[in-house]
């Protein structure tokens, strides 16, 4: 690699570059968040990767999917596929595993992750990320958006950092019964969901950005979680408010029995 | 493949308690716990989660080695991989190499590790033990799985803030 | 992990082949190996998770399965690859509502979503 690649990055610390190059990183969903991400991860220089998405392109991706072009819609060109083209074309040696499916479906895959993106539908779906994330102790970063509202939309998204040992998305608010509730009973009837492709940037990027100081430690702060809210109509990101009282020092919903592979106690 | 992750408030915690003097012991050693799960293709990753210091007043004084730990403090090991055999959970010893860069087995690591492993199997058939040894910025492990030998772990990972990952050298 | 009444779990185990704890975040679910199930139910027998607590979906107890069962009555199978102690599981929307009911209690209210 041309060492004048990464020379715009050198204040990111003497050895982030062979930080950035060692970590494996892995990325649930790779539509209009996850695209960005990948775009972003590649170009800083993540060389490991580990990719879920069991997608294919549709023409209604084309207002956001990084990466696509107009042929992949009829051509039926997998997500997966987009990814890969993206980092193969900034990074030819870099190491791709990855699974045209569910993550679930190949669990193992993630473990040998450090840090873990997910760019996901649905709060069940983030749960069990978290969940997993917890058990074989990656970073977890979780983003997202949507558009509420049809007279007057309104645009929202997140950006989490779930570490293991420190609170997590239930501990911060995000992740409630509620939501899990009246999500399991709208089952089969979410239909299409209004998205746009520049919250998706804009939460992409500072997903990354929390990626690259885990790896790096550029900013010299040592950040145990975030939750940050993005107000896509008024063109902010700000703390969440659920975060300014919060008391909890050690999250109680990851026991430290929860590490590792769950083993079955027979009576 | 073999990996060791642990948190990045445990490695601090070992290192700050390894890093302490002992009034006649040159170094001092812990035992750290350790949960398994499994990777792609039957690899094994160890996830170190809690650590215990060996008191002070369980060394016994031996200056030809750089620490040598009393039967209470053995016990202890072997009580501890009595406990987690329900859960898979193994005992790792652990020490200190008060230097920078990689780190191996001495000669005494390699001698004794093997016995204490077969101890620690013998009371927890079904974790993985194993040995742990850190540098002032690096840090290697063995991991012994039951009826297998010794598999020296690609990379020990560190999943804190900044991330570390500490790959075996060449040789290792 | 929970500790549940241990005559409770030795009537769980006439349904399946053995019973196990598995803990999750504090609570414990019960893995049902090969539980055996109704007539009609294709396939015969599988493994299951109960739930004996109320969950995140508002049911006070939940029945999950390792596959997607037929029956003859068709049900709601409105949870479908639930990730729970990394496995996959499928649940169909059935309540059930007893007052202080034993662990075969619930199962027993749970299997009989296939037979009404």
């Amino acid at each position: 690699m041309n060492k004048q690649r990464f020379v715009r990055q050198s204040f990111l610390g003497p050895d982030a570059d062979e930080r950035i190059a060692q970590c494996t990183v892995g990325v649930a969903g790779l539509g209009g968040g996850g695209s960005h991400v990948i775009q972003q991860l590649a170009h800083i220089g993540f060389q490991h990767y580990v990719l879920f998405d069991g997608d294919i392109v549709e023409e209604s991706n084309l207002n956001r999917l990084i990466g696509a072009k107009t042929f992949d819609a009829p051509a039926e060109t997998s997500k997966l596929h987009i990814a890969k083209t993206v980092i193969y074309g900034l990074q030819p040696d870099a190491k791709v595993r990855s699974f045209a499916g569910r993550w679930q479906d190949r669990p193992e895959m993630f473990r040998e992750c450090q840090i873990v993106l997910g760019c996901v539908d649905g709060y069940q779906g983030r749960s069990e990320l978290e969940v997993a994330c917890r058990r074989y102790m990656m970073h977890y970063i979780d983003i997202g958006m949507d558009v509420h509202g049809e007279k007057a939309p309104v645009i929202g998204g997140q950006v989490i950092l779930s570490s293991p040992g420190n609170i997590c998305m239930r501990c911060m608010g995000f992740l409630t019964d509620a939501k899990l509730k009246e999500e399991g009973e709208k089952y089969g009837k979410a239909g299409s969901r209004p998205q746009v492709v520049w919250p998706n940037g804009v939460l992409a990027s500072v997903a990354v950005g929390l990626a690259v100081d885990l790896v790096t430690g550029w900013t010299k702060r040592s950040s145990k979680f975030a939750y940050l809210v993005f107000d896509g109509n008024e063109n902010t990101l700000k703390e969440s408010l659920t975060l300014r009282n919060i008391q909890i020092e050690c999250c109680p919903h990851f026991p430290e029995a929860d590490l590792g592979d769950p083993v079955p106690i027979v009576f | 493949m073999t990996l060791i992750k642990l948190t990045g408030s445990l490695h601090g915690q070992m290192l700050e308690d390894l890093a302490r003097r002992h009034s006649f012991a040159g170094e001092r050693v812990g035992f750290v716990l350790g949960r398994y799960g499994s990777l792609e293709n039957s690899g094994t990753l160890v996830l170190l989660h809690r650590y215990y210091p060996i008191p002070d007043d369980q060394y016994i004084e031996d200056r030809a080695v750089g620490a040598r730990i009393g039967r209470d403090a053995i016990t202890w090991g072997m009580q501890a991989a009595y406990s987690g055999r329900q859960t898979r959970e193994g005992v790792f010893h652990v020490h200190l190499h008060a230097h920078k860069g990689r780190t191996g087995m001495s000669s005494v690591d390699r001698r004794d590790t093997p016995e204490v492993v077969r101890g620690f199997h013998a009371v927890g058939r079904e974790a993985a033990h194993g040995i742990l040894i850190l540098s002032l910025d690096h840090a290697s492990g063995w991991v012994w799985l039951p009826g297998r030998d010794e598999v020296s772990a690609s990379s020990v990972c560190v999943i804190g803030h900044p991330i570390r990952i500490f790959e075996k050298g060449a040789g290792q | 992990m929970t500790a549940y009444p241990l005559e409770q779990i030795e009537e769980l185990k006439r349904y399946c082949d053995k019973v196990s704890g598995l803990a999750e975040g504090a609570a414990t679910y019960l893995l049902l190996e090969q539980l055996r199930l109704p007539n009609g139910c294709e396939p015969g027998c599988c493994d299951a998770l109960l739930r004996p607590f109320t969950g995140g979906d508002g049911y006070p107890s939940q029945l999950y399965f390792s596959v997607q069962v037929k029956s003859v009555f068709a049900r709601n199978w409105n949870v479908s690859n639930a990730r729970i102690c990394e496995r996959n599981w499928f649940a169909f929307s059935w309540r059930v509502t007893l007052s202080t009911p034993t662990l075969k209690d619930i199962l027993i209210g749970h299997l009989t979503g296939f037979t009404r």
